[in-house]
């Protein structure tokens, strides 16, 4: 497998936590534009951990995760009261200031001569552990879809579970949530968490993948897209996020097509297409549809096999 | 004046109306009674232009009036009082007037028209600069008529005036509706009070499940069942 | 008077110039608000189109300045005009988050467009006048004071046309009861695109004085137009009129003093800083209560 591939696809892998964590608050019915605040702190977090810490990788990057489920936590707090657009913009303010402190803050050790650790403005350089631990591109490229492939079993798994349904009714209408039993207040301080958790592996991911970050990776655009990615994709499904990344790095950036304006070709494929899907790729009807067609191939199958002669009654 | 001839109209693939045909005499008050859910709403918002018939026709005093923007169906003399009023509430009293009067360009005759709303309903008149959001029940169901009065309809349709308001505001509503047509104004009144209705009504319609069950003018015919099933619906739904 | 003193209303004077165009930025995203209920994440970049225009035609047609200033404005309406129809139009009321997506999209469009147009990144953009005015001991920049100027005017028009014509009460009533508009014979869809001209307009207009203020415009300012708009409008209220203008000078005047005091950097994590604290403390923004619950409603059936 050539770099450029491994690269494109470590990317996507990469890219889809963050839209996965945009895509779990808009579960809870809010509309986030800051998730990239929590892939910041979970990349410096974790390039803390082992470029400054000597930590190895794993600890690092849960310590990304909560650092970011602790950051979004405060900041769900300090929401609590908002909802829709509001919300939406308190969050992208949350995440410019976060961005800005990034830049104004410098905090470097000395390691075995050079000086480690983010620098303002510069961003955060160093961050070899990959290197130093002879991973391969590959290897890592493994290991973030490894990672990816639980979160989305998780997503699975709780979308089934009582907790699954009470996100979904709190995001639908949590007025009636509530008169159901549902602790609205609570479900999207858990979801907050999350979604932070997400970014903040994410992040952490990033940092190590790019061995170097700076604060204006982290802006606006960041988030804006991630949130774009659920709605391309798909809102019916957590695979929609992952495939609206899929769309937007894999086939634009890495195709050779429309080279100089490819934004303007992928800003206009997505507008006409959410004229046709308003609720993206697999929305909730497509989704549905497909669980139906799968459902009815399995029933035809065991059927069958029921009616085998050979079969014991 | 308002012929309705095999009105179609759905939500989606819910079909509200499943082709509905009446008539609305001129100069008399005609009354279209039903139970929750009948679709008379959706017969006023189709008439009045903001839903589309799937099929059928809509004529108004002959012309054709069908799929036509609202706008335009106003321009041509028809209004509707909607139900729950529907007033500008960060508006005045007067700004809503003006409003109700957009198509119009003649600003003597508006100006003129605001003075006899002003005298018909005293009470707007006390409050012509108060938010219309915070005026009572009663006195936004008045400015709601006076509004949709303000465009000078030749068929003014009433969806459910009388409702949440308390009796004594119920019967001043009806004591306007038959003023209104006493001075020529043909009215299309949609209602749940059926008894108060066929009290003002020429002539009344008995809407079912989005079709026309029963026509007729009341005095004449039985209107107990026919109240009877404009509140509860007739068995056959149940079956 | 101290020379505390004298710095601070020194930063007012100059807060209140800039502001002005930052509340020319807020009324046009508000009325865009207002009658769309929904946010434009294109509303800047929009403006920015029209910069770039009028840029092209000062770099490469040799334009004046007040010719520039009517191609900016013609540019910003254009595609004021695109972005209705495209992101905006085709969504059903319920569609919110769809149309805001969309329009983020064609965000990128033009900026992209716009780079492609002119592959600099510093572009010259013709200035108006120069020099400063001394008033005892507080001096204003003349292009500053006339910014201020036409900003009023402008205000003033939008105002004279929301309060004083047909077309203004059409908008009125557009973004106070949608349904209801349509019921008296609004013609809504008409009125919601002229709307959205109108406020590209006068974000054109903005746009052209900050552009022509700093001499210059760079493929940055379409996303600087939308933050600082999108702030200018919050801290106002959303979907206010009086409010736009409220946010802005107060988002000027308080970005004057806090670059004063603290530098460049720390003035913009003010400025959001203080758009955070205004919305969790009083999300309905300095002047618009009355905004929150309904905007909120609405936006939940995303």
């Amino acid at each position: 497998m050539d770099d450029y591939l491994v690269g494109v696809l470590s990317n996507i892998g990469i890219i889809s936590f963050v839209a996965l964590s945009a895509y779990v608050l808009l579960l809870a019915g809010e509309m986030s534009f800051g998730q990239q605040a929590f892939f910041a702190i979970g990349a410096y977090a974790a390039g803390i951990g082992t470029a400054m810490m000597r930590w190895s990788l794993a600890p690092a990057l849960l310590l990304g995760a909560m650092v970011g489920a602790l950051a979004a936590t405060a900041l769900g707090r300090a929401t609590l009261r908002l909802s829709g657009l509001y919300f939406a913009i308190a969050t992208l303010a949350f995440a410019e200031m976060v961005r800005i402190v990034f830049e104004l803050c410098t905090w470097q050790i000395d390691i075995g001569g050079t000086l480690v650790g983010p620098k303002g403005t510069d961003g955060f350089g160093d961050i070899r552990y990959l290197f130093e631990n002879e991973i391969t591109p590959a290897q890592y490229l493994c290991a973030i879809y490894l990672l990816l492939a639980l979160v989305l079993a998780a997503f699975m798994v709780v979308d089934r579970s009582r907790f699954g349904r009470a996100l979904r009714q709190a995001g639908a209408d949590p007025v009636l949530a509530e008169l159901q039993g549902v602790r609205v207040v609570r479900v999207r301080l858990v979801a907050a968490a999350a979604a932070g958790a997400l970014g903040g592996l994410g992040g952490g991911l990033y940092a190590h993948l790019l061995t170097y970050v700076e604060p204006r990776n982290f802006d606006i655009m960041l988030g804006v897209h991630s949130l774009a990615y659920g709605l391309i994709g798909g809102l019916g499904t957590a695979i929609g996020p992952v495939v609206g990344v899929l769309i937007d790095i894999g086939l634009l950036e890495s195709s050779r097509l429309f080279v100089g304006y490819r934004m303007m070709v992928f800003g206009g494929l997505v507008a006409l297409l959410l004229i046709v899907r308003p609720r993206g790729l697999l929305d909730e009807r497509a989704v549905h549809w497909i669980t139906t067609r799968v459902r009815d191939l399995i029933d035809a199958a065991t059927a069958r096999r029921r009616d085998h002669p050979l079969r014991r009654p | 004046m308002l012929d309705v001839v095999d009105v179609a109209t759905s939500y989606g693939k819910i079909e509200a109306l499943k082709g509905v045909s009446l008539g609305v005499a001129k100069g008399r008050v005609t009354c279209l009674l039903g139970p929750n859910g009948a679709g008379k709403s959706t017969l006023m918002f189709t008439i009045a232009g903001i839903l589309k018939p799937r099929r059928g026709s809509i004529r108004l005093d002959g012309d054709e009036i069908t799929g036509l923007s609202s706008a335009k169906i106003v321009a041509r003399g028809l209004a509707l009082v909607p139900e729950n009023r529907l007033v500008f509430p960060q508006m005045s009293v007067k700004e809503n007037l003006a409003a109700g009067a957009y198509q119009r360009r003649d600003a003597p005759g508006i100006a003129e028209d605001v003075e006899r709303m002003y005298s018909r309903f005293p009470r707007l008149a006390e409050r012509r600069d108060q938010l219309a959001g915070t005026l009572s029940g009663g006195e936004q169901q008045m400015l709601a008529v006076a509004r949709a009065l303000m465009s000078r309809p030749r068929v003014l349709l009433m969806d459910e005036p009388s409702l949440g308001l308390a009796p004594m505001m119920v019967e001043e509503v009806f004591r306007i509706v038959a003023d209104l047509n006493r001075e020529g104004v043909t009215i299309f009144l949609v209602e749940q009070n059926a008894h108060m209705a066929l009290k003002v009504a020429h002539h009344f319609y008995l809407l079912e499940q989005g079709l026309v069950t029963f026509s007729g003018e009341p005095g004449k015919l039985a209107e107990d069942e026919v109240i009877q099933r404009a509140y509860l619906g007739s068995r056959r739904a149940e079956a | 008077m101290t020379k505390l003193a004298i710095d601070l209303v020194q930063n007012t004077l100059d807060g209140v110039m800039v502001g002005s165009s930052y509340a020319l930025l807020a009324l046009g995203f508000t009325l865009i608000f207002g009658t769309m209920r929904r946010l434009n994440l294109a509303y800047g970049p929009t403006i920015m189109a029209g910069a770039y225009l009028g840029t092209y035609a000062f770099l490469h047609l040799g334009f004046g300045a007040f010719p520039v200033a009517v191609l900016v404005l013609i540019g910003a309406a254009l595609a004021g005009l695109y972005v209705e129809r495209l992101c905006f139009r085709p969504f059903a009321q319920t569609a919110a988050m769809a149309s805001m997506v969309s329009s983020f999209a064609v965000w990128m469009q033009i900026e992209e467009a716009a780079s492609l147009a002119l592959p600099r990144h510093l572009n010259a953009f013709p200035a108006l006048v120069s020099g400063s005015l001394q008033l005892g001991p507080f001096f204003v920049r003349l292009d500053h004071l006339l910014m201020l100027a036409v900003a009023a005017s402008a205000t003033l028009l939008v105002h004279w046309a929301l309060y004083r014509t047909r077309f203004g009460l059409g908008i009125r009533t557009v973004i106070d009861h949608r349904h209801a508009a349509a019921l008296v014979g609004v013609p809504v869809t008409r009125i919601l695109l002229l709307a959205f001209v109108l406020a590209s307009t006068v974000g054109g207009l903005a746009g052209f004085l900050i552009a022509a203020s700093e001499a210059q415009i760079t493929p940055m300012f379409g996303m600087w137009a939308t933050t600082k708009g999108l702030i200018a409008m919050m801290l106002g209220g959303l979907g206010s009129v009086p409010g736009a203008l409220v946010g802005g000078l107060a988002l000027g005047i308080i970005e004057a003093q806090a670059q004063w005091l603290l530098g460049p950097h720390l003035r913009d994590l003010v400025a959001w800083g203080l758009l955070f604290a205004v919305l969790a403390l009083w999300p309905g923004g300095l002047m618009g209560a009355a905004g929150v619950d309904e905007a909120a409603a609405v936006q939940r059936r995303v």
